[in-house]
């Protein structure tokens, strides 16, 4: 592990010691782990393995039972309820089921939260359009969800997702409902904007696109990080 | 100029959640409304009463007879003294007995009247504790007040005021409740928006702005209604209740429109915040961030 920290330099995000419960029940145990800067890694793991529970720890969903979280230098366990919105701020978050709104554009839902923060008209136009072309997606901008494809839907969230610059991207099963040939394109793209200097963590139990990618592959089985692998594959044994 | 375009945004949002809340709006309208009116009328009419009652109780007066030998100045001035007593007229017994002789033409006799205190009160309820004050004093042979009329009248406005009180309480719990669940609907139907505003870093009050806000302006449409139908009830209702009731009263009755003002603001305070309360409880129960 201590290599690993050396080869990749910084850690962007730091976990350290963490245990997480819910109903005495133990969901991650003694998880350490450290991801750097502009970093790709996937998390992989059967369902229940601990996979979405992690990621809620970095987005601050959830607090662990023991141990610290540190993003950039920031131990967001001891974040206030105030102090969330600020962090979030600083992560994008793709999600499986695209959390897309039917009622608006594509260029109104990559704008949103960008409307939301209250920046100006003119930055969130030319933020949207720069979003949207590194998705591919700047020719239907005019579009609403319900008339495009489901990876044309993902493009959209992770234009959503990086709209605002964030140095962490945080995936959680950003493939499950896409054909194979759509999530391969669905993670080259997230591996390009990696490629820009953003930290991507992509939670998965998708065996072929990891194996595809050759990446960093951190293996959770039962709440334990049972493998953490640059350039390796979804050890589909060592986690049945 | 940030915070103004955020501002903006969320009088943009909340006009979008009104309009999407379709005719539920004036359901949730039309039932704060009625409770309002309901809330109105009851306050105006015990104001009203209150102001009636008021402008009653400052016309019983205590008469007091004194004993002879006793100087009325001087005991005016010692009666003056105790609370809630406004003014104290001395009736001297020369001046009682030459307006009975002028009024009544009765015979020459000695003058068999006492000097007499004519004792203003400052309120209704003052009536019966001055009156056993008064028995204590060695210079007054006896007193008299209207016992039954200010029993009565302090009855009629403890009982106005618990009513009050307890419908007023009723009906906010109950507008409390329509407007939280209308709340509920709009927050369920706007499910989506808020997980993406909270996981994106947008601030709770961004999130939960719109709401109140909407529920805000329910309470400001429910008010307004309310207001517009207790004024107009009130101008249809006033001629007919001086020149039918309050004129076959024994005493002079103003104060009836004293509580028509004060109503209508606590009516458009009360609708404002308990739309924007029921709102902000809502939001607080059922957003989590």
């Amino acid at each position: 592990m201590k290599a690993i920290l050396e080869i990749r330099g910084i850690a962007l995000i730091r976990l350290q010691n963490i245990h997480k419960e819910y109903n005495g029940k133990p969901a991650l145990i003694d998880v350490n782990l450290h991801i750097g800067l502009g970093e790709f890694a996937f998390l992989v793991g059967p369902s229940g393995a601990g996979k979405s529970t992690l990621m809620r720890l970095l987005y601050r969903e959830e607090s662990p039972t023991r141990g610290t979280v540190t993003i950039g230098g920031v131990n967001i366990t001891r974040l206030s309820r105030s102090q969330v919105p600020l962090l979030r701020r600083r992560l994008g978050i793709v999600f499986q089921d695209f959390k897309l709104l039917p009622r608006q554009t594509v260029f109104d839902n990559v704008a949103y939260v960008l409307r939301a923060l209250g920046v100006d008209e003119i930055d969130v136009r030319r933020r949207v359009s720069s979003a949207l072309a590194i998705v591919s997606l700047e020719d239907k901008d005019n579009e609403f969800p319900e008339n495009l494809s489901g990876g044309e839907q993902q493009r959209v969230g992770i234009a959503r997702a990086i709209v605002n610059g964030p140095p962490v991207l945080l995936a959680d099963e950003p493939t499950g409902n896409l054909d194979p040939q759509t999530s391969l394109e669905i993670v080259q793209l997230l591996d390009r904007i990696s490629q820009r200097g953003t930290t991507v963590l992509i939670s998965t139990h998708d065996q072929p696109i990891v194996d595809a990618m050759r990446k960093r592959v951190i293996s959770l089985k039962n709440g334990q990080v049972i493998s953490d692998v640059n350039s390796g594959i979804y050890e589909m044994e060592a986690l049945r | 100029m940030r915070n103004i375009r955020i501002f903006l945004r969320v009088l943009r949002e909340t006009t979008i959640g009104l309009k999407r809340s379709g005719w539920s709006n004036w359901l949730v309208i039309s039932i704060l409304a009625v409770a309002l009116t309901i809330f109105g009328g009851v306050l105006q009419t015990t104001m009203a009463i209150k102001g009636v009652v008021s402008s009653w109780g400052s016309q019983l007066e205590i008469s007091a007879y004194l004993k002879d030998g006793f100087d009325p100045q001087k005991v005016a001035r010692n009666v003056s003294q105790l609370p809630d007593v406004q003014l104290v007229e001395i009736v001297p017994k020369e001046v009682a007995w030459a307006e009975m002789q002028t009024n009544y033409k009765v015979a020459a006799l000695n003058n068999p009247l006492p000097n007499t205190l004519h004792i203003k009160l400052a309120n209704v309820q003052a009536v019966e504790k001055t009156a056993d004050k008064l028995k204590t004093f060695s210079s007054i042979e006896h007193i008299r007040f209207p016992l039954k009329v200010a029993r009565n009248l302090n009855k009629v406005r403890q009982f106005l005021e618990i009513a009050g009180f307890v419908i007023t309480g009723a009906l906010s719990a109950a507008t409390l409740v329509v407007i939280g669940n209308t709340i509920h609907l709009v927050i369920q139907s706007r499910q989506r928006e808020i997980e993406i505003l909270s996981l994106t870093g947008v601030s709770p009050w961004y999130i939960k702005g719109p709401l109140i806000l909407q529920g805000a302006s329910y309470g400001m449409g429910a008010a307004l209604i309310a207001s517009a139908f207790l004024f107009g009830l009130h101008a249809y209702m006033d001629p007919y209740i001086h020149e039918q009731l309050l004129s076959f009263l024994p005493m002079n009755s103003t104060g009836l429109d004293a509580g028509l003002l004060p109503t209508l603001v606590v009516v458009l305070t009360l609708g404002v915040a308990v739309g924007a309360g029921g709102s902000a409880w809502t939001s607080g129960r059922f957003i989590k961030i």
